[in-house]
């Protein structure tokens, strides 16, 4: 992954001054303020766009070497290449850093790749104290026992996996400690068992399955936070859920009895007359399951979408007069003057 | 530990039926003891039932599952974005409406 000499020819450049929205002569006060807010707007706690974490990562990436004026010196010297293109770094660039590339920011969370988190871009320009020691345990080799660190990763189930419980494969990165004490990725498989009634925003704790401990002491525990996928038809709150029913006029007017669909199959709904748009109908416990048998299951509410079909046809629009005609109907009769 | 392990792995709710000590929040968290002390003092997470301040008793605090996704949350805030702990409990519970309002929506 990290060949050994002549690597650096070829790779894309990214440009941290874009990234951070600064000019390339912005002064370090400047670097601090523009990282603290875009920090801020791309927290992945904070902001749920999809994208933001991402964001956050090239931000934090960007601000790691434009914090320190040493790293920064040596950015500045690469010059500026064309957004994307590729570069080769002048000769003897390396020589610049003397240090390591700093602390790493140990996300621990998301994903459990939180060394491996930065870019190529980034590990091939402080790579002379090699990439792979980035955040490398002083514990290696340590003889007294201690416990391994908890880890923590996200899987996105669907829906009907907590109706019946699931099993499911997951890939995990985690880092280990070779001979030489640099810490390098792995990929890991679990299979994982999810249970009946579990919930986004919940957490499932698979004991053991942390990262092993040192001297013969316990691993650390798996902690995997439970993510819906986008469901095309429900909408989650809690254990309940709701669907929007389109029905036709007619149907909400002179009542109907209508087939919708529940994550557990189809059943007949009967929607009572002069049902008003927007009306909400519930299905008692046809929600999401409870977790533990004491509890109840939640609720499906069904909401009404009157959709009118259009009157592009003589039949269609003779129609509409004619419900005109029968009703007289004035829709603003509470508006005032 | 094996990279590749095709035994199907069961795990627990941690919502549901686990709680944590406060040495067991702190290691499943990633924060400190005197990180987590700090959020309990400034309300942003609460021990069960009837809990008492002073050091001693921080031994007997018991949290409820659900306290572990605000500590994971307070943890990322201060170390990514070096959040003061009144500025943690601030954002948790402004989170907190965010999630309301995005479900009665």
């Amino acid at each position: 992954m990290y060949p050994s000499t002549g690597a650096v020819s070829k790779m894309k450049y990214k440009d941290y001054y874009k990234t951070m929205g600064l000019p390339r002569t912005a002064t370090q006060a400047q670097i601090k303020a523009a990282h603290r807010k875009l920090a801020r707007k791309y927290h992945p706690d904070l902001n749920k766009d999809p994208d933001a974490e991402e964001k956050f990562k090239d931000v934090a990436e960007a601000y790691e070497v434009l914090k320190d004026p040493e790293k920064r010196a040596a950015y500045d010297q690469l010059g500026e290449a064309p957004q994307g293109g590729e570069f080769r770094p002048p000769p003897g660039w390396e020589e610049h850093f003397s240090q390591g590339p700093g602390p790493s920011r140990g996300r621990g969370t998301y994903s459990s790749a939180s060394e491996a988190d930065f870019s190529d871009f980034l590990d091939e320009l402080f790579r002379s104290q090699g990439a792979g020691s980035r955040g490398a345990s002083s514990r290696a080799g340590s003889e007294r026992p201690m416990a391994g660190q908890d880890q923590h990763a996200m899987i996105v189930i669907d829906l009907e996996d907590a109706f019946t419980g699931a099993q499911r494969t997951i890939n995990l990165q985690v880092p280990v400690i070779d001979e030489q004490g640099r810490v390098a990725m792995q990929p890991r498989v679990l299979t994982v068992s999810i249970p009946k009634g579990i919930r986004a925003g919940q957490r499932l704790r698979l004991a053991g399955q942390g990262l092993p401990g040192y001297g013969g002491g316990p691993a650390g525990d798996l902690y995997l936070e439970i993510q819906w996928r986008d469901h095309s038809l429900y909408r989650v709150d809690d254990r309940d859920l709701s669907l929007e029913l389109p029905v036709a006029p007619w149907e909400a007017a002179l009542g109907a009895t209508v087939t919708v669909p529940t994550p557990q199959g189809r059943v007949d709904l009967s929607i009572p007359s002069n049902s008003a748009d927007g009306k909400r109908l519930r299905l008692k416990g046809r929600g999401l399951p409870a977790a533990s048998p004491s509890a109840a299951a939640g609720d499906l509410y069904v909401v009404l979408k009157v959709v009118f079909p259009k009157a592009n046809t003589d039949a269609a629009k003779a129609a509409y007069q004619a419900l005109r005609d029968a009703t007289r109907f004035d829709p603003r009769a509470n508006f005032p003057g | 530990m094996t990279s590749k392990n095709n035994r199907c792995l069961q795990g627990e709710i941690v919502e549901e039926s686990v709680q944590f000590s406060l040495t067991e929040l702190c290691r499943a968290s990633g924060a400190t003891e005197d990180q987590l002390k700090l959020w309990v003092a400034e309300g942003a997470l609460e021990p069960q039932g009837e809990f008492e301040l002073h050091s001693r008793a921080t031994r007997t605090w018991v949290f409820s599952g659900s306290a572990l996704r605000r500590a994971v949350i307070a943890h990322r805030l201060e170390s990514e974005l070096e959040v003061n702990p009144a500025g943690v409990a601030l954002a948790l519970d402004l989170l907190d409406q965010i999630e309301d309002l995005r479900r009665r929506r």
